[in-house]
């Protein structure tokens, strides 16, 4: 892997995610800390140290297509212990709207399904509706019947109520309009 | 004592009992909870990997409906709610564009001074040990407790300001004024991977079979939570976890708030005792706390 000289036209995509997430990646140490820390670090997501090695050496579309980003839970276990306090889930944001902008399909088919129905589920109802999100979501990855088993037992025990998942509750218009108006601003920008 | 309730989503859904005994609790220590007017959700870790701008914008929006009304400090019991908004105030604070942007969307001006507590925190130091000694009646005597913080109650410490990130020691502070057996263990705040639970079943399996592993070898009868997505997820995933590693284990998975309430004299029924998977009810009788 090359290092970067420090010719501006190499730097674009560095200097780029430096901005936006907050994060002094020059710092770095790749001492791999994080990726000790981090528990979704694996062979398959290769970790945060990983993916940070790739924006410093200007990959970017490794690490625009990276899955680790999409796994990361923002649990800051890689914060708390990164001697130069760098903040991968913050980092995270950075490439998930860069990579978004850019109409890069997502890597994690199924994570960027389940936080966009999430969020599509505050912007209608102002709140979470967590048991339709379920729902949907295993309809949407042809696994309807997933988890059905605990569904039933919680049924059981009182705690949802069968008719939760077509309750839609009052809706929030204001919050709906915060969506709005973020998506406006961002297109002026 | 009178402070802001900001519940959050989820105890709305499947986190029922934390909201019942948060409550039952709050009233028996003199803190009178006033609900948040018209809140909304925080935009929990979707909102918050996919738009910074919104992910701040829908806590802003919050806190300037609690600031037009204020009551007290603000009482967040999830603490992912509790990161997000606090996280939200101090960013606002560090980056005034982001403010300006912010406030565009949410159309008013925000202050973004309120006090914001987890309630963990804010029943540890703002009511403190003294006060829920008073209110002990019934000792949990011979109940082996292991405490699990989880990530968002502790880290990272820039945002959450509360307690030690790597060993923290307020809930078990708590346990112990409570009068139980409370167990230490090297995973207090270890991830339990909630946020991929639907999507990545198979690593959040191998993440909750960890914790729970380690806490039945420690001797556990039960493991106390602070927050609604780790009770959800360690109740729900037992079963998936013995697929995985052959054992069958049934560690009922119990929210702070209604052990205090227990121990206060509250029943079990009220407190929402008999809503999870792995049924405390048997334990608590095998133990004569019931
Ligand atoms: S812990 Fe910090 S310095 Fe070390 S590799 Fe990770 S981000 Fe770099
Ligand atoms: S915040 Fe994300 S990258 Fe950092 S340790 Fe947690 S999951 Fe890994």
């Amino acid at each position: 892997m090359l290092r970067l000289t420090g010719n501006s036209s190499e730097r674009v995509f560095l200097n780029d995610m430096m901005n936006k997430s907050g994060q002094r990646l020059l710092e770095c140490l790749q001492c791999g800390k994080c990726t000790g820390s981090c528990p979704v670090a694996s062979p398959e997501t290769g970790g945060p140290r990983q993916l940070i090695a790739q924006i410093l050496a200007g990959m970017k579309d490794h690490a625009l297509t990276n899955p680790m980003w999409w796994y990361c839970v923002s649990c800051g276990s890689c914060v708390t212990r990164c001697p130069v306090d760098i903040n991968v889930y913050e980092l995270a944001t950075a490439l998930c709207e860069t990579a978004a902008r850019e109409g890069i399909t997502p890597s994690e088919r199924e994570i960027h399904l389940f936080e966009d129905l999430f969020l599509k589920s505050v912007r209608k109802y102002g709140r979470v509706k967590e048991l339709r999100t379920v729902a949907l979501f295993n309809l949407m990855t042809m696994n309807p019947l997933k988890d059905m088993d605990k569904g039933i037992a919680l049924m059981k025990k009182g705690a949802i109520g069968p008719l939760e998942i077509f309750r839609a509750g009052k809706k929030d218009d204001k919050v709906e309009r915060i969506f709005k108006r973020v998506e406006s601003t961002r297109e002026g920008e | 004592m009178k402070a802001t309730y900001y519940p959050g989503c989820s105890l709305e859904g499947t986190a029922r009992p934390y909201d019942l005994s948060t409550r039952q609790v709050c009233s028996a220590l003199g803190v009178d909870l006033q609900e948040a007017p018209d809140w909304s959700c925080c935009g929990s870790s979707p909102a918050l990997k996919m738009n910074r701008v919104l992910s701040v914008a829908l806590s802003a929006h919050n806190i300037a409906q609690i600031e037009r009304r204020q009551v007290g400090d603000v009482v967040v019991p999830c603490p992912f709610c509790f990161r997000r908004l606090a996280s939200a105030q101090q960013e606002m604070k560090a980056d005034p564009q982001l403010k300006q942007r912010v406030e565009t969307a949410i159309e008013t001006t925000v202050q973004g001074e309120l006090s914001v507590h987890s309630l963990l925190g804010y029943i540890r130091n703002e009511v403190g040990l003294a006060t829920i000694r008073e209110n002990v009646k019934k000792p949990l005597k011979g109940l082996r407790l292991i405490p699990y913080y989880g990530c968002y109650q502790v880290r990272p410490p820039k945002v959450t300001r509360f307690d030690d990130p790597e060993n923290p020691s307020s809930l078990d502070e708590i346990l112990d004024a409570l009068g139980a057996v409370v167990l230490d263990w090297d995973f207090k705040a270890e991830c339990c991977g909630a946020a991929l639970a639907l999507a990545k079943t198979e690593k959040v399996t191998e993440l909750c079979g960890r914790l729970i592993r380690e806490a039945a070898y420690r001797g556990a009868d039960a493991l106390v939570v602070v927050c609604p997505l780790c009770q959800a997820n360690l109740d729900m995933r037992q079963d998936d976890v013995r697929a995985h590693h052959g054992t069958k284990y049934s560690l009922p998975i119990l929210y702070f708030t209604e052990l205090m309430g227990l121990s206060f004299g509250i029943s079990p029924s009220a407190l929402g005792m008999d809503h999870h998977i792995h049924d405390p009810l048997i334990l608590l009788k095998n133990k004569g706390l019931t």
